[in-house]
């Protein structure tokens, strides 16, 4: 752990590190391999299912493809994911922040808090059909629904995030600001929000990731649009009595990738953050 | 402040902008023709439907029609249900979730659809039969029925000069002449619960009433007799398996099939679009299970794979019923069956797909028997108490646990049952 | 000034806790009434008053899955917590392609659930038995997936593989709010290794602890997804986590009533447990 402060390598770490790598490359292998293979080629023996395939054809992605409707399917995933990704971070660091900074002293603060977070743990099937019966109602049994659903659903665990992570920012920031004749309103925007962006960071990952492979919200609010998430497009490789599964290894190695990139860039958000140098 | 106000005012803008592209975009299709939408379940037939539609809508100028064969069909169905935003059409299995549809009073009843009467009157009964109790009209049109039974690798049958058995001797004594040969006579894939529900339907077709079911919630018998010598030649056909039948699953089953490690495959026809993925060339044909001593009573387990039911929230029957007729037409009927290796439940001269030629004889006879866990609540889960049942071998705590779950998992339907019988006497005719 | 901030507060807190309740709570309490009834998800119903939950307490698979669910989140939590903090150390320690590292570390998260449970059903079906063989290890040699006794422990291996990810990050961003000086002035002190990490790291990242905790209890405790790609609650039942009975019965089946009364006790069982558990960790907090 003394290579933080030394400029040199730990070679032991990096050595480790690729040690347990293997954990990991060895079924994103099997992944690759089998997306690239025919049903023909599938078989039962190790040997088998390790071996390259017979031919590094593409086409079982472009079948892929063509079977999710991909760009389409790709299009309304990203517009969810997104536009959840960004109010879970306005809304819920806010939420996180009224809470964080109150919830030690005040009884009502605490009680929301705990109420909210205790949402976390209501299992889905029990609220799925009174929610599919009230979005009707609302008529928000489309995409719209969805999003605001997923705030709700995720306010738990980012709430928790982010009233955790406002303890390790102390209050004299604010009350230095509050000092110099700021609103709490704009202190908030002007200090802490920005100071919380490695939270920022973390909740977006999180977030998005949830969002990016959930199957059955979409399943049950947007029934019946004929609009399709990633996810829910993937289901058709699936039938009662069937698998495609080299297609669907292919469908979703496709889907992997915009998350993957999404996730590189909130990471060097959560290395760049500002605390270190605030704190001091 | 000024700054508050304005982001209050921003997310306040987004939500509502997200309510109100909600509101508008529904349904506005309707140039004065009659809308009719199908919800089907069977999403392998995606593309057979989607041609239909095409082709139903090109030559019907007064009905709009849509046919949906979405992914989980049945969570939508239920979702669509609940929000009381009912499909014109269903297509769905007969199973208990056509009994239970039927008891919630969202069918219609279809006996005066004139196609009723080219429909076979096995599958008539069949349909008459899954209803908990009697009632007047019929709600479900049998389209397409399946059937299970073992499928068998005809080449290597044909090579080792191996006869399709007919009692349940027969099919012991080609168990152990596979065997002998070093071949493995069967494959299971129990890993997935539900393919353990396949060889047991069909042993228990032959063994045990085909009413079983109802007999036990009207209180006149126990499944610990009636099960029991199913229950015993289940667990004998294990022998002829796999080691370790449960640490493989469905698909590790069929591509075993299809690579020739098993001579026989106790599943229903269903599967062979995907073992013939695996192995295109595959010659495969089926039998009937002979699970009776005597050949005679053995009986073929078909079951209506898929049916249609008119909802009683349809505004237009008669628009429906032209859209029924239209499925019925006999080429359409005979796509169907080339499409998915199906059985029609419509009485006619139709070319059945290969592997069930070993099968045609009770087909045309019509000696056929519902599925039986066709009659058990999903709940109760029979997959999981037979895959419990393969790994202990344990008769006799399987047939008592079935009789002691059956009571628990099936109280209402018992009391339905049994109160009807108070008022209207005996369910026997 | 100070009603000012006061005001600013509720004036977050209610909208937000608005909404919450218009599609968290308003559901919920539409989902309890339900567990009343023998609602089968559709049609009509009737009332039933107590009898769904007489019947949880003397139904012996509601037991089996209560049992299983919590033996696999207890062994799941501590696994994915200890090897995701060492994991999150390294990540953060001074390495060569950290990037790279920090990015396929991520990846069991994203895999879909299709993908991991056929790669897991194959390794444990086929290639740890015939690993198993080479060492000439009986219990081994069979599949876990198909052994009553351990399926339980290849969930467990699936869950953490996949879980440790998500962990991790939050640890990283943990360990980011730890001030540098903070080690400058341990090494004054001479503090190295796992002194270092005891005295001076770990208590700077306890809420990311209690945080990830929280999240290991909850997804763990609600295991659902691994279980379908996994064994569907096979073999022999000996995997039937709580979510999946209400799931698979409830939502699948026709006992919809039913399994919201065992959804309902097993909200207020989880509830009860990380209030517990959220008190214990915010007294240590405070200690530290």
């Amino acid at each position: 752990m003394k290579a933080r402060i030394g400029q040199k390598t730990n070679w032991p770490v990096v050595i480790l590190l690729i040690l347990g790598l293997s954990t990991i490359i060895f079924p994103l292998y099997m992944a690759i391999v089998i997306a690239f293979k025919q049903p023909s080629e599938m078989t039962n023996s190790i040997s088998g299912i390790l071996s390259l395939p017979s031919s590094w054809s593409l086409s079982n992605f472009a079948e892929a493809m063509e079977v999710t409707d991909f760009w389409h399917s790709l299009g309304n995933s990203i517009m969810i994911t997104v536009v959840t990704v960004v109010l879970s971070i306005l809304i819920h660091s806010l939420m996180g922040y009224a809470i964080g900074r109150n919830r030690a002293h005040s009884k009502f603060y605490k009680f929301v808090y705990l109420f909210i977070v205790s949402g976390m743990f209501v299992p889905f099937a029990i609220l799925m059909m009174p929610l599919a019966k009230q979005t009707a109602e609302l008529g928000l049994a489309n995409w719209a629904g969805v999003i605001i659903l997923y705030v709700v659903f995720y306010m738990p665990m980012n709430v928790l995030l982010y009233s955790g992570y406002l303890v390790n920012i102390p209050i004299a920031l604010e009350e230095a600001a509050e000092v110099d004749g700021a609103t709490t309103w704009g202190t908030y925007w002007k200090i802490i929000f920005p100071i919380m962006k490695p939270m920022h960071a973390t909740v977006a990952i999180i977030t998005a990731l949830a969002v990016w492979n959930d199957v059955m919200t979409p399943l049950i609010i947007m029934a019946g649009t004929g609009q399709n998430t990633l996810p829910l497009a993937q289901l058709n490789f699936q039938t009662q009595f069937g698998t495609n599964y080299n297609l669907a290894f292919a469908s979703y190695l496709l889907a992997l990738i915009p998350i993957l990139i999404f996730y590189v860039i909130c990471q060097k958000q959560i290395l760049n953050g500002v605390v270190n140098g605030a704190v001091k | 402040m000024k700054k508050k106000v304005i982001a209050v005012f921003l997310v306040l803008t987004v939500l509502l902008s997200m309510v109100a592209v909600a509101g508008c975009g529904s349904d506005s299709s309707s140039d004065g023709k009659t809308e009719i939408e199908i919800i089907q379940y069977k999403m392998e037939a995606t593309d057979y439907f989607d041609a239909l539609e095409e082709e139903f809508n090109a030559t019907h100028d007064d009905i709009h029609l849509t046919i949906d064969s979405p992914n989980d069909a049945s969570t939508i169905m239920r979702t669509r249900f609940i929000r009381e935003d009912y499909p014109d059409i269903i297509g769905i299995g007969g199973d208990i979730n056509y009994s239970y549809y039927v008891d919630a009073e969202i069918l219609a009843d279809l006996s005066d659809w004139d196609g009723m009467a080219d429909i076979k009157q096995s599958y008539i009964d069949i349909a008459e039969g899954l209803e908990t109790i009697p009632t007047d009209g019929t709600y479900i049109a049998p389209y397409m029925a399946n059937a299970a039974g073992i499928l068998y690798n005809k080449d290597m049958f044909e090579e080792h000069g191996w006869e399709i058995p007919t009692t349940w001797d027969e099919l012991i004594s080609l168990c152990e002449e596979i065997q002998s040969e070093g071949i493995l006579p069967f494959y299971f894939g129990f890993r997935d619960t539900w393919t353990c529900l396949a060889p047991w339907n069909a042993i228990a077709v032959d063994l045990a009433p085909a009413d079983i079911c109802k007999q036990v919630n009207r209180g006149d018998a126990t499944f610990t007799e009636a099960y029991r010598e199913a229950a015993e030649k289940y667990i004998q056909l294990m022998d002829y398996g796999p080691d370790d039948p449960a640490a493989y699953g469905y698909n590790d089953a069929c591509t075993a099939f299809a690579n020739g490690e098993a001579a026989m495959y106790p599943i229903g026809s269903y599967a062979v679009p995907q073992i013939q993925s695996v192995n295109p060339d595959m010659n495969i044909d089926s039998f009937v299970m002979p699970a009776n001593d005597d050949p005679d009573g053995n009986t073929l387990n078909s079951g209506i794979d898929l049916g249609f039911c008119v909802t009683a929230a349809c505004e237009n029957k008669e628009a429906a019923y032209e859209v029924l007729d239209f499925l019925y037409e006999d080429e359409n009927i005979q796509a169907y069956i080339d499409d998915q290796n199906s059985i029609s439940c419509k009485e006619g001269d139709y070319e059945l797909a290969s592997m069930l030629d070993g099968m045609t004889e009770y087909i045309e006879s019509g000696n056929m028997t519902d599925y039986q866990d066709h009659y058990y609540p999903s709940e109760m889960a029979v997959d999981a108490i037979l895959q419990t049942y393969v790994l202990n071998k344990d008769t006799d705590a399987f047939l008592k646990r079935f009789d002691t779950d059956w009571q628990r998992y099936n109280r209402d339907t018992i009391r339905t049952v049994q109160e009807y019988e108070e008022e209207h006497g005996s369910l026997e005719e | 000034m100070k009603s000012n901030k006061k005001r600013t507060y509720l004036l977050i807190t209610i909208p937000i806790l608005a909404l919450f309740v218009c599609f968290n709570t308003i559901p919920l309490i539409r989902g309890i009434v339900y567990s009343f009834t023998n609602f089968k998800g559709f049609g009509t119903y009737d009332w039933v008053g107590f009898r769904n939950y007489m019947d949880l307490f003397t139904d012996s698979r509601i037991g089996g899955s209560y049992l299983f669910t919590f033996k696999l989140a207890i062994v799941a939590t501590i696994l994915t917590n200890v090897i995701s903090l060492i994991l999150a150390l390294g990540l953060n320690s001074k390495i060569r392609a950290k990037s790279f590292f920090r990015a396929a570390y991520f990846l069991p998260n994203v895999l879909g659930a299709l993908v991991v449970g056929y790669i897991f059903q194959y390794l444990f079906t086929y290639i740890l038995p015939a690993l198993g063989e080479m060492v000439g290890s009986p219990t081994l040699s069979q599949s876990l997936l198909s052994n009553e006794n351990l399926a339980w422990f290849a969930i467990v291996i699936v869950c953490c593989w996949q879980n440790i990810a998500m962990n991790t990050i939050i640890y990283i961003s943990g360990l980011q709010t730890v001030p540098e000086d903070v080690y400058e002035a341990g090494d004054l002190d001479g503090a190295t290794g796992w002194k270092r990490f005891r005295h001076l790291t770990f208590p700077l990242i306890i809420p990311f602890f209690t945080i990830n905790m929280v999240l290991c209890v909850k997804n763990f405790l609600m295991v659902f997804d691994q279980i379908m790609a996994m064994t569907q609650g096979g073999p022999a039942q000996s995997t039937e986590s709580i979510s999946f009975l209400i799931y698979n019965n409830g939502m699948k089946g026709g006992a919809f009533g039913y399994q919201s009364a065992n959804a309902v006790i097993f909200f207020i069982v989880i509830v009860a447990i990380s209030a517990a558990q959220m008190s214990i960790s915010s007294r240590k907090e405070e200690q530290l």
